[in-house]
């Protein structure tokens, strides 16, 4: 079965910035994929190169089965492709269920039916007792939960979850764990940027290590974190010696 | 959860069928001409930002430019019943679908524009068209058009001594435009319009094609203000470009809205029943004396109005419904 993500060869230019060059990565089906890197490595990019906010320079994107490579932010939402944002946008005065109906409204027409569907998610992603608030009035780590649970209203494929982890304590951020581990076992695949490492790690299936926008090393967490490029990158040259 | 919802949308629905149904019954009490003719006034005002408060509010997208789709619907209503014979009726529809697909068309461009932007650009196209309209000889240029009355027929939506029709007429518009808000309001087009206003790039990774639900809100939103254009056009029985396009009028049409609270269902309503009415009596009461001592007056009304609740007048009655929400 092919893959359900793929990108081949892409090359994202900024002006004279390379922020990505030749990526091909692919992930598969029930996957959860940590695209992993250090700061600048070029993650952000491709993430939005798959989210579709901007095309690529060069190379083509491919999303099940379908190359989707010039295709807009809310097609591929339509085709299956859901997101968050690192900095969160939630829809400020409208509130939680409001915020997750405007997902739900891509596969639901029927007002009722988008909103029962809405609550759901809601449910699922333990915010159902803040459905009424307004999403302003959210903590920040609620309202990285609202990003999910508005993503998965969209009813996604793919979730491409990007640093939902990042900055939250650690009772959170286990949280944020248990709930892409729920995900997955709904049968939704996912991609996720991450910063933290030893979060991440135990979470995914498999790890993509980013450096200066070329793929470093692919491979099973356990292995990526022990190869001395992947510690080189992360730290220095002079703690690889040895590794 | 599910179901207070639904009873606040009946609730809603029940208090403008008791407001409108009180409305209705207003002239039966209030036969002093100018109290009418003030009550007209609000009530097309209330329409009109209702519709303004559509593509504004809702949608976020700031118009200063409303008076051109009322000024196209005034014009078109009156050119073709003065040079073809069509009557208003039909010339009102028709000037509204022109007014919507030319909003749609200046949407085109202007809809990649962002923020003060957009604004801009919204008053200068209004200007040109103000200025199109002088210049416009086979439409009477600055001189206008004067609609010949000849007795009272509702087929030609005229009418020589009374001024009820065009009250009750002005009811309809009004509730028309707070239906068909309230209707948008729990729909597709309503989520994404909130959706698009609060953040464009999160709504697109929605699936909301952000481009086209600005489209949507420009159209709906021009057509029920050129609707209203024809019907004051009619009332007035004479036009000209300045007294149906004038910049007033997009200010007219914004103000109620925001004073009463941009972007909800009541706020454009509750805004107008409280602006116009107050511009009637500032300026009857203490104008007149060429000093402009009551636009002073009426704007510091606004200012406090503003400074003391920000959030329109309609925050008066959610106060309480905030603090249940949030225990």
């Amino acid at each position: 079965m092919t893959a359900l993500l793929e990108t081949r060869g892409v090359w994202q230019r900024f002006g004279g910035l390379v922020a990505n060059s030749d990526v091909s990565i692919s992930v598969g089906r029930g996957e959860i994929v940590g695209l992993i890197g250090p700061n600048g490595a070029g993650k952000s990019t491709l993430f939005n190169l798959i989210a579709g906010v901007l095309p690529p320079t060069q190379g083509s994107i491919w999303f099940d089965g379908e190359d989707v490579t010039k295709m807009p932010a809310a097609e591929r939402c339509q085709r299956g492709v859901g997101r968050t944002f690192q900095v969160v946008k939630s829809f400020e005065t409208m509130t939680v269920i409001d915020n997750v109906i405007v997902g739900a409204l891509v596969r639901n027409t029927v007002m009722r039916v988008a909103r029962r569907k809405a609550y759901e998610v809601l449910e699922f992603t333990g915010l159902a007792a803040r459905a009424d608030v307004l999403a302003s009035d959210l903590v920040p780590a609620e309202k990285r939960r609202l990003e999910v649970a508005r993503a998965l209203a969209t009813e996604p494929k793919l979730l491409l979850l990007d640093e939902v982890l990042t900055g939250l304590t650690p009772t959170e951020a286990q949280t944020g764990v248990a709930l892409v581990r729920k995900v997955r076992d709904a049968g939704i695949t996912v991609l996720m940027v991450e910063h933290v490492m030893e979060i991440v790690m135990p979470l995914v299936d498999r790890a993509i290590v980013l450096d200066l926008g070329k793929v470093l090393v692919e491979g099973k967490p356990t292995e990526v974190v022990r190869d001395p490029k992947v510690i080189s990158a992360y730290l220095g040259d002079r703690h690889a010696v040895g590794a | 959860m599910d179901k207070n919802f639904a009873v606040r949308r009946r609730r809603d629905l029940i208090i403008a069928a008791v407001l409108a149904g009180l409305a209705a019954l207003a002239p039966l009490f209030i036969k002093d001409v100018y109290v009418q003719n003030i009550l007209i006034l609000t009530l097309m005002y209330a329409a009109m930002s209702q519709s303004w408060n559509i593509l504004s509010g809702y949608c976020g997208q700031i118009s200063l430019g409303h008076a051109l789709y009322f000024g196209i619907g005034a014009y078109t209503t009156e050119l073709l019943f003065t040079k073809f014979g069509v009557l208003p009726w039909f010339g009102m529809l028709a000037g509204g679908v022109i007014a919507a697909l030319i909003a749609m068309g200046l949407g085109y461009p202007f809809f990649r524009l962002r923020g003060h932007y957009f604004v801009i650009a919204t008053i200068v196209i209004a200007e040109i068209g103000l200025l199109l309209f002088q210049n416009w000889e086979w439409a009477g240029a600055a001189m206008g058009i004067t609609i010949q009355v000849r007795g009272d027929s509702w087929l030609k939506f005229q009418f020589m001594r009374s001024k009820l029709p065009y009250f009750y007429f002005a009811l309809v518009l009004c509730s028309l435009a707070w239906f068909v808000t309230w209707w948008l309001e729990d729909s597709k087009w309503g989520f994404w319009w909130r959706a698009v206003k609060d953040n464009p790039e999160a709504a697109e990774s929605l699936g909301v094609v952000v481009f086209n639900s600005k489209m949507g809100a420009a159209a709906v939103s021009a057509f029920l203000v050129a609707i209203g254009g024809a019907y004051y056009a009619q009332f007035l029985a004479y036009i000209d470009p300045e007294s149906v396009m004038g910049f007033q009028f997009s200010l007219l049409m914004a103000l109620p809205a925001v004073l009463g609270g941009i972007g909800t269902l009541w706020g454009p309503v509750l805004g107008a029943a409280i602006l116009i009415p107050m511009t009637e009596l500032t300026r009857s009461y203490i104008g007149g004396s060429g000093r402009g001592v009551d636009l002073i007056v009426y704007g510091g009304l606004i200012v406090a109005i503003s400074l003391a609740l920000p959030q329109g007048l309609v925050s008066l009655f959610s106060r309480s419904k905030a603090k249940g929400a949030s225990r």
